[in-house]
């Protein structure tokens, strides 16, 4: 797309393992983009997918959540919960004509080094491509 | 009408009235215009003989009880109203003990509004998979000679096919007449929340302006609510009075729930519903 | 005196109108009848029954900006709503017109809605008489008529060959195109809707106040906001300040005392807390409240309420029933 646009992307990073890799990114020598607005959370489980809708409704491009591994969530199921939520949601919203692509739910534990920074900064450059939410 | 059905479920009305087994039927009644059916709350015996059933009687009553909590009633279900009462028992909103079940069965509804009544069957009839009721305690009428099949979501498969921005669109369309009456919500036996996150305002999640953006929001995640729960008797639907297609968003939650968790809600008293369980091995497309 | 004016008439004069003001009409929208602004005559619906929703929706938005405040430079501004051209409402039913009339009453005695003051200055209602009833019509009861010209500036009546028109105020004169011919026909006699007994309801249902009747009828009714929606003459609202990067929104939007919650106040005190409570002050105010501030049952016998409510809840039939409990324990 020849847009020049600075897609906004909303990030709910679980607390345990997901922040930790992005704090650890903050001391890096790597960065990410400066397009994800980061909101911690305790746990993936926490994010409500009326959340999710609401970022969209008031005009992200594109959500992350991060959470994770399955098996090692901090309060055990959280994140099976988080699994369900998101693949119904993101069937919904593409429904409705929110591309799946901008809902993305990712699996981060704190030793895993860049791929915090993988994540965002592939996120970032797919959303660049697919242009801005049109209106709505 | 059925006379030999209606005669049983007014014998069997007077007769749980006056031994004081319960204190109020739900069943349905003729309407002011003289052809459709409306609710009727019967609370003497003497008044059973207003009671009716016939292919108008489309409300899904089990909407009521959730307002008569600790009272015992009777109440007439259609199969697709006895899965709404296999919901709120499910959810621990009513008691199995203080609700006295008359299945019947059904040979389906017809379209109808005021004064007016349709020939041909409701679609959510056409494809209705179940003849009697899931549960209850008496049964009155007879088998219907009804088919079972038909093809369930060839609509949603059309909206589906769009491509995106078609679909963006489609949906903004269809929710710009939306006027948050809340009928939809109000006549839903699934949707019982003392208080709705639309009138929250404190964090505000939808607002009160009426406008497509918050319409889409709120039925968008009130479609969410009832993902795993909506039993699709496509009340809402009949309800809405800007002709919203509100069943295009419930049933693809339906199949979309069927598909990724093969559950479908009502059908027992004793499920566990998706949302509250999970499933450690499944992938669900978030590979690892 | 009255004109004649032909269908095709008609059409040139709303498109010379369409040029000057914003022109309001009946239009369909996805199966729906409402009353938008229109931007071809062509798009206008003139031969309907009546819309879903009344043209109430023209003076009381679904949703409006009452104003709005910026800030800017540690400068503030307060940008009230404006009504920026002059309109005209056509096709309004003579039932609906009353409902317009009498919202009047609560929205400009003093201190007066200027915004809804401002919008029905600058709009001219053009009326149109019923050539049909439906069945659920009862506006002769209500002190109206399908022919009744009293609260619009003009009155078309269609007859064969065109319209009939009636110029009856002075802005309603103005209006009308030059060279129209004059028209000595009588007018036709209009349908007669249904009758319901509203005589002397508004004494009867004084003394109903606490009969078990508004429990049962509560029973099943839904609580939701149709209603009140569809009903030309309600016109409860809710307000809420939207503060966005500097900028405040006092926003109105349509709301309804069936709403669960419409009357809790501070401490979570509920005035009405039954289900009949609700419903019973739905039918007082429209009965008795209103009559006893403004002379008027709030109720135009449009029928709207009857035609959509998913219960069947019917005012026709409340107020027979009323009419019957009255006369068993009063006179």
């Amino acid at each position: 797309m020849a847009i020049n646009y600075e897609p906004k992307i909303i990030g709910f990073i679980c607390n345990w393992c997901s922040y930790a890799d992005a704090d650890m990114a903050g001391t890096s020598p790597v960065s990410y983009p400066p397009n994800i607005r980061i909101i911690r959370v305790p746990c993936s489980g926490w994010v409500d997918p009326l959340l999710i809708a609401k970022c969209f409704w008031q005009g992200a491009d594109g959500v992350l959540i991060s959470g994770c591994h399955p098996g090692d969530c901090r309060y055990n199921e959280g994140n099976y919960h988080a699994r369900r939520r998101f693949a119904l949601l993101h069937r919904l919203l593409d429904y409705l004509g929110i591309a799946k692509e901008r809902l993305r739910l990712e699996w981060v534990s704190a030793s895993e080094g860049q791929k915090f920074t993988q994540i965002v900064s592939d996120f970032t450059r797919e959303l660049a491509e697919l242009g801005p939410r049109s209106e709505g | 009408m059925d006379l030999e059905l209606i005669q049983q479920i007014r014998g069997l009305c007077r007769d749980l009235l006056k031994n004081g087994e319960v204190n109020c039927v739900i069943g349905y009644e003729r309407a002011s215009d003289g052809l459709t059916a409306r609710p009727l709350f019967v609370y003497e015996p003497g008044e059973v003989e207003r009671l009716i059933f016939d292919d108008t009687c489309t409300h899904n009553l089990v909407k009521y009880l959730s307002d008569k909590k600790g009272e015992k009633i009777a109440i007439v279900a259609k199969p697709c109203d006895s899965r709404a009462i296999n919901l709120l028992l499910n959810e621990g909103q009513i008691k199995r003990d203080t609700v006295f079940i008359i299945g019947v069965y059904c040979p389906g509804v017809v379209e109808t509004g005021w004064n007016r009544k349709g020939e041909a069957l409701q679609e959510r009839c056409q494809t209705c998979q179940l003849l009697k009721p899931v549960v209850y305690d008496f049964l009155a009428g007879q088998a219907p000679v009804r088919s079972t099949e038909g093809e369930r979501y060839s609509d949603i498969l059309e909206v589906e096919s769009k491509p995106e921005d078609e679909r963006r669109a489609f949906w903004l369309d269809h929710f710009e007449p939306c006027i948050r009456c809340y009928a939809c919500r109000q006549i839903c036996p699934g949707c019982y929340c003392p208080e709705c996150f639309v009138e929250r305002l404190d964090p505000m999640w939808v607002g009160i302006r009426i406008a497509p953006i918050e319409n889409e929001l709120w039925q968008a995640i009130r479609a969410f609510h009832l993902a795993g729960r909506c039993i699709s008797c496509n009340e809402c639907e009949r309800a809405c009075p800007m002709d919203i297609p509100l069943s295009l968003l419930n049933r693809k939650l339906e199949k979309e729930v069927k598909e990724l968790f093969d559950f479908q809600a009502g059908l027992s008293p004793e499920e566990q519903p998706p949302f509250a369980t999970f499933n450690k091995e499944e992938k669900l497309g978030f590979e690892e | 005196m009255n004109f004649l004016m032909s269908r095709d008439n008609l059409i040139r004069w709303l498109e010379l109108l369409l040029q000057e003001r914003t022109l309001i009409a009946p239009i369909r929208v996805q199966g729906l009848l409402l009353f938008q602004p229109v931007s071809k005559v062509e798009d206008i619906a003139f031969d309907f029954d009546n819309t879903t929703l009344p043209p109430k929706e023209w003076y009381l938005p679904l949703t409006e900006t009452l104003f709005s405040v910026k800030s800017r430079d540690g400068h503030t501004e307060l940008v009230p709503a404006t009504v920026e051209r002059e309109a005209v409402i056509f096709g309004v039913r003579p039932c609906d017109a009353k409902g317009i009339a009498m919202m009047d009453s609560p929205f400009l005695q003093e201190p007066g809605d200027t915004v809804y003051g401002e919008r029905r200055a600058r709009t001219a209602v053009i009326g149109l008489s019923c050539k049909h009833v439906q069945p659920e019509c009862f506006c002769t009861s209500m002190g109206s008529a399908p022919d009744d010209p009293s609260n619009v500036d003009i009155l078309l009546t269609e007859v064969e060959d065109g319209y009939i028109v009636q110029a009856v105020t002075d802005k309603g004169k103005a209006l009308l195109p030059q060279g129209l011919k004059e028209s000595k026909a009588a007018l036709p006699a209009p349908p007669e809707p249904q009758a319901v007994p509203t005589e002397g309801i508004v004494q009867v249902v004084r003394e109903l106040f606490d009969e078990p009747y508004w429990e049962r009828l509560a029973d099943r009714c839904l609580h939701c906001n149709i209603c009140a929606y569809v009903c030309p003459t309600c016109y409860c609202f809710d307000v809420r300040d939207y503060s966005d990067k500097g900028k405040i929104e006092r926003v109105r939007s349509w709301e309804s005392c069936q709403s669960p919650g419409f009357t809790r106040i501070a401490g979570g005190y509920e005035p009405r807390p039954t289900k009949g409570a609700r419903l019973r002050q739905r039918f007082y105010h429209k009965l008795l409240y209103f009559s006893e501030q403004f002379q008027d049952i709030a109720c135009v016998g449009c029928g709207r309420c009857v035609k959509a409510c998913p219960v069947n809840i019917d005012i026709r039939e409340v107020i027979n029933d009323l009419q019957q409990l009255g006369a068993k324990s009063g006179s």
